[in-house]
Formats: structure tokens, sequence, C-alpha cells
């Protein structure tokens, strides 16, 4: 048999698990469809309640407490990121148990490809999600609203991007837990609502009590959220947000590691249990 | 050293089982210190009933298991230690149709796993052509596996087996759900591939599949390996013993158990005959079967079966597992 070199080979696997991934969501349409347009609901939703609650005064207090009477962008911006961090927990978090549940898992974890870049694969096509996402969610947004330049988009998706790397550092872990514990939806809606409700997706999240601040903290997306808003409504540039792209990027570092090495102990007890094998 | 050698490999599952808050832990040994080795060019039959530790074997050979003692290399290298270098050197077809992307094409399924395998792109477009004519779906390789039958679905999973080209090649019940003309493919492939001098374990409950296929075949059950040796040899030791079968509907394991007490009968197994459950074959050994033959249906008669066929027949593998553990491989 005529192998490939080492590079060549593990770039020839990701390209593969790329593609198997992206014909995936082309042939299952329905949820990148879903992807697009859950964070312009979500928007119009907490847009109603706000009008509902605060009446008259709604945009006055709105600007009070975020700089901004821009309530439509602040909302959307908050939507998009939360749905980028759902698909990539999704996807990512649940992809190896769905393998399981197909019967494919073990097909792929019998080829001598490492199962890191397994991971990254998987991830790699999330990045394509997730641009799609960013440019069509947050575009048309930008397109309608127009607060600032285009241009800002540009910085605003370089922050995605480093914040997209923790963010899938975070799938890793979730990919041992629901490999160990089964039933992935339970997971990631619980997590999912968690992360809208720590990261200021809809508030800011100087409105959480101190202990819930710590936890919005240690989460990429809350960094993510703030620069994008920063970048976009108060035309904030990346050297003017450096204290948070330094945070991100030290998340970049930190939840990847963490994650694979978890996810790793939980494979290896997994072969040990036969955990591979049951649905 | 032979392609494969397995040495004294065990695997015990260690579960909690009982109420909530009150589960206990539970042992259960799956493959109980087994050893052997295929040399190269061999096809060795792995032959058992179902849950005999079979799959669970085959699975620590290809590392989705790590076995709980013991080893087993695969060209030289340790399941134990060499995992990556065991994945390199086999070629795996785990029994069932979903193993496959079923939103892909049969090509794109071969393309991504050769991927995964690390063949070289252009080798590789060559070797899936290959493969795609020699399991006969040349034809429907822009087909998307969702639209397959089950028998397109099984050669293809076999195709993707064969996709690296290793030396050990291991397939679980190769030829399930298969229909006949489709298992004659599979076998004539299986043969040609020992030809070629691989090295092949082949686990099935099929005993007409693992006699006609097997050059050894070792016969396992609750994990441990009870026959191991040609097919002929191990036929030719309870050759001895007529075999009787008898279908029959009422039967009951009371009956077979009654049976087993007259003195020429050695050993009784009960089998269903028919889906439905409502017919029962018994096997019987027994020596001198045709002076025993009138007591034992006057017996039937007595216990108010209807008997609908009765045979002398040669011994097949599954009495040589009759023989060995006083069951049939189909219970």
């Amino acid at each position: 048999m005529r192998t490939s070199s080492r590079t060549k080979a593990t770039t020839q696997a990701l390209a593969a698990i790329f593609w198997k991934g992206v014909k995936h969501y082309i042939r299952y349409p329905g949820n990148f469809l879903i992807y697009l347009f859950i964070p312009f609901l979500f928007t119009l939703l907490i847009f109603g309640m706000g009008q509902f609650v605060g009446g008259g005064n709604a945009t006055a207090n709105f600007a009070a407490r975020t700089g901004t009477s821009n309530i439509i962008v602040y909302e959307i911006l908050g939507s998009a990121v939360w749905m980028t961090s759902w698909v990539v927990v999704e996807d990512v978090g649940v992809a190896l148990r769905d393998e399981q549940m197909k019967g494919t898992l073990e097909q792929n974890f019998l080829a001598p490809v490492n199962r890191f870049t397994l991971l990254v694969g998987i991830s790699l096509t999330d990045v394509v999600i997730t641009t799609g996402i960013f440019f069509i969610v947050v575009g048309v947004t930008l397109a309608i609203a127009l607060p600032s330049s285009f241009l800002n988009l540009i910085p605003a998706f370089l922050t995605l991007l480093v914040g997209l790397i923790p963010m899938f550092g975070i799938g890793f872990l979730f990919a041992g837990f629901v490999i160990r514990f089964k039933e992935p939806y339970v997971f990631t809606q619980i997590v999912n609502l968690l992360f809208a409700t720590l990261t200021g997706t809809y508030y800011p999240v100087t409105f959480l009590p101190y202990w819930a601040q710590f936890l919005s903290g240690i989460l990429p997306q809350t960094y993510v959220i703030d620069d994008m808003r920063q970048i976009i409504l108060a035309n904030q540039t990346l050297v003017n947000l450096y204290g948070s792209v330094f945070v991100l990027l030290a998340l970049a570092l930190a939840y990847p590691t963490l994650g694979y090495a978890i996810f790793k102990r939980i494979e290896k007890r997994a072969g040990v249990t036969g955990e591979f094998s049951k649905y | 050293m032979n392609p494969v050698e397995v040495q004294l490999l065990s695997k015990v599952f260690e579960t909690k089982e009982g109420p909530l808050f009150r589960k206990a832990p539970r042992s259960l040994v799956a493959v109980d210190s087994i050893s052997f080795g295929v040399p190269k060019g061999e096809i060795f039959g792995l032959l058992g009933p179902n849950g005999a530790g079979k799959t669970t074997t085959i699975k620590m050979l290809c590392t989705l298991i790590t076995p709980s003692s013991g080893d087993a290399l695969v060209n030289g290298f340790s399941v134990m230690k060499d995992q990556q270098r065991v994945r390199e050197n086999l070629g795996v077809m785990l029994t069932g149709e979903r193993t496959l992307y079923w939103k892909l094409t049969g090509r794109e399924n071969l393309e991504y796993f050769a991927a995964l395998y690390h063949i070289e792109s252009g080798y590789g477009k060559k070797r899936i052509e290959e493969l795609l004519d020699l399991v006969g779906l040349t034809e429907r390789e822009g087909t998307l596996v969702e639209n397959y039958s089950t028998g397109m679905r099984i050669r293809l999973s076999f195709a993707k087996a064969l996709l690296n080209e290793a030396p050990v090649l291991l397939f679980d019940e190769p030829t399930a759900s298969l229909d006949p003309q489709s298992s004659r493919l599979i076998r004539d492939i299986i043969r040609d591939l020992k030809k070629k001098g691989h090295a092949i374990i082949l686990t099935t409950h099929n005993m007409e599949e693992a006699d006609i296929l097997s050059d050894r075949v070792a016969i396992i059950d609750h994990g441990k390996i009870v026959r191991l040796g040609p097919p002929g040899d191990l036929k030719e030791k309870v050759k001895s013993n007529d075999i009787i079968e008898i279908e029959a509907r009422n039967i009951s394991d009371h009956v077979a158990e009654a049976l087993e007490s007259f003195s020429e009968i050695s050993k009784v197994a009960v089998t269903t005959a028919d889906p439905s459950g409502d017919k029962g074959l018994l096997r019987i050994h027994a020596e001198k079967g045709k002076e025993v033959l009138p007591r034992i249906l006057e017996f039937l008669v007595r216990k108010q079966t209807t008997i609908t066929k009765v045979s002398f027949i040669e011994p097949t593998l599954e009495d040589v597992f009759i023989a060995e553990t006083g069951r049939s491989l189909r219970d």
C-alpha cells in the first residue's frame, strides 16, 4: 500500500473529515437554516419582552445601562455569538455521540488517524458554518441598521475566530462527557442556556451577581460578545481592546489543552468499559 | 512469528446492576484467557453462539476494547502498547450495515476512509475503483448509501476493510444478512485474500460458513476456546456417534433432559426450527443410533410431541459444539 508522508496524511485526513461534515450540512440543510433564523427570533423575543416590561422608558433605560440605544444590533450580536457557541458545543460535543449512534464511531476509531485530528477536522467544518452564520446574521443586521462601517466586520470577525479556539476546547470537553454519560442533548441544552445567561448575550454581565460574573469571566463568549459590541457599536479597534484579546488568547491555549486532556482520559476509560459500542 | 499471536487474552467487564442507589458491582467475564496464533495465508474461524465472546475478541484485536489481561500481537505490534501501529496493520469489517455514512455515496465513503487510513490520494483513487469493481458496486458508486440495499451496504463495508491492504484482516459476521449470491461473492474474495497471504480471522455463528471457509476453527463458548483445530479433525472426533435430527412440535427442555438419561445417548440439544417457535429441532448424539431410534420415537410420542421429520445426518461443527457444551449454537 502507498501511504502519504505524516504531514500530508494529516492534511488529507483533516480535509476528508472537513468535506464529510460540509456534505452532511448540505444534504441535511435544515440545521443550518435554523442556526440562521434563531438569532433573529430570540432578538425579537427579547425586544418584545423589553418593550412590554420597560414601556415608554425601555429604550432610555437600555441606553443608560449599555451605552447604546441600538437595541436590535446589540441583541443580534449577542445572539449571533451565542448561536456560534451553540453550533460548536452541539457539533463538536455531540458529533462523536452522533457517530456512535449511527454506528460509524468505531469505524473512525479503527483507522490509524489520530483522535486529535478527528476532533480538529470536525471543528474545521464548524469554522465554515459559524463563519456563514456570522456573515449572514451580522452582515444582514449591519446592512439594515448600519450603526458603523462595514469594514468593522473584519475586526469583529477576527475576534470571533480567536474566540472559536477556546470554544472548540469546550466542545472537546463535552465530546468526552457525552461518550461517558450519553444523553448528549441534556448536556448541550443545559450548557447552551447557561452560556446565554452568563456571557452577556442579551444584557451586560455586570447585572449578574459577583459569583456569576466570575463564571462569565472564564467563558470566551463573554469577551467575544463584548468586543464585537465595542467594535460595531462604539467603533473601537482591536488595539484598544488588547486586554480582552489577550484574555481570549490565554483561554485559546487553556481550553483546548484541558478539553483534549479530559477527552483522552474519558476515551481511554471507554476502551476499558467497552463504551464505544454502547448505544 | 505469526501475523496474529494471541496470548492469554482476557476481558472482564465491570458493571453495576440493581435498583437506583442500591447498585451492586458485577463482573462479567467476556473472554477468558484465550490463546491462538494465525499464520500467513490462513483463515481462522471463531465460531460460537451469540454472546460467546467472539466480537469482544475481535474488538480487543482491533484496539476498540482494552484487554483486562494478556496481550495480542498484530504483525508484531502489541494491542496494549502500539495501538496506532496495530490499526495500520489491520483491515476490519465489523458486523452490521450501519458502519457507513448513509448521506455519502459509496465512493465518497471509501474516499473518506482511505484518507483516514493515510492512503496516498492518487493510489487511493485506483484502489477504490478496484474495490468497487471487486464487490460489484461500480455502477452504483455515485448513489447515496441510504439508497443501497442491505446487501450492497455490507459489500461496501467489506470493500472498506480491504482499502489499506492490511496483512491481517478481521471479518465479523461478513455474510450476515446477505443473499446467497452476495455471500458466495464475499466467500470467494476471502479465499482469494487467503491465497495472497493475508492472515484472516473470521467470526461467525454460521457453522456451514466456518466449515467451508476456515482452515482452522476455534469453538468459543462463555469466553473460552473449547475446541481448536481444522474443521475436518474436529468433526472426526464426534463421528464415533450417530447423529439423529428430529423435527417435531411440543418439544420442551424437559423432554431433552429425559432423553439424555438413555444410556446410548451422550448429548441432546434443542433449537427452534421455525421463526414462529412452533417447531423444535432435536439433535441427538447416540451410540448405535439405528437401534435406539425406535425407543426415542416411542418416548417422544408418549410425551405428546408431533414428529414431522427424522433423519440421520453427517456431523457438522454444530455437533462438535453440542458434544463440548451440550447446547446448540443457535441457542
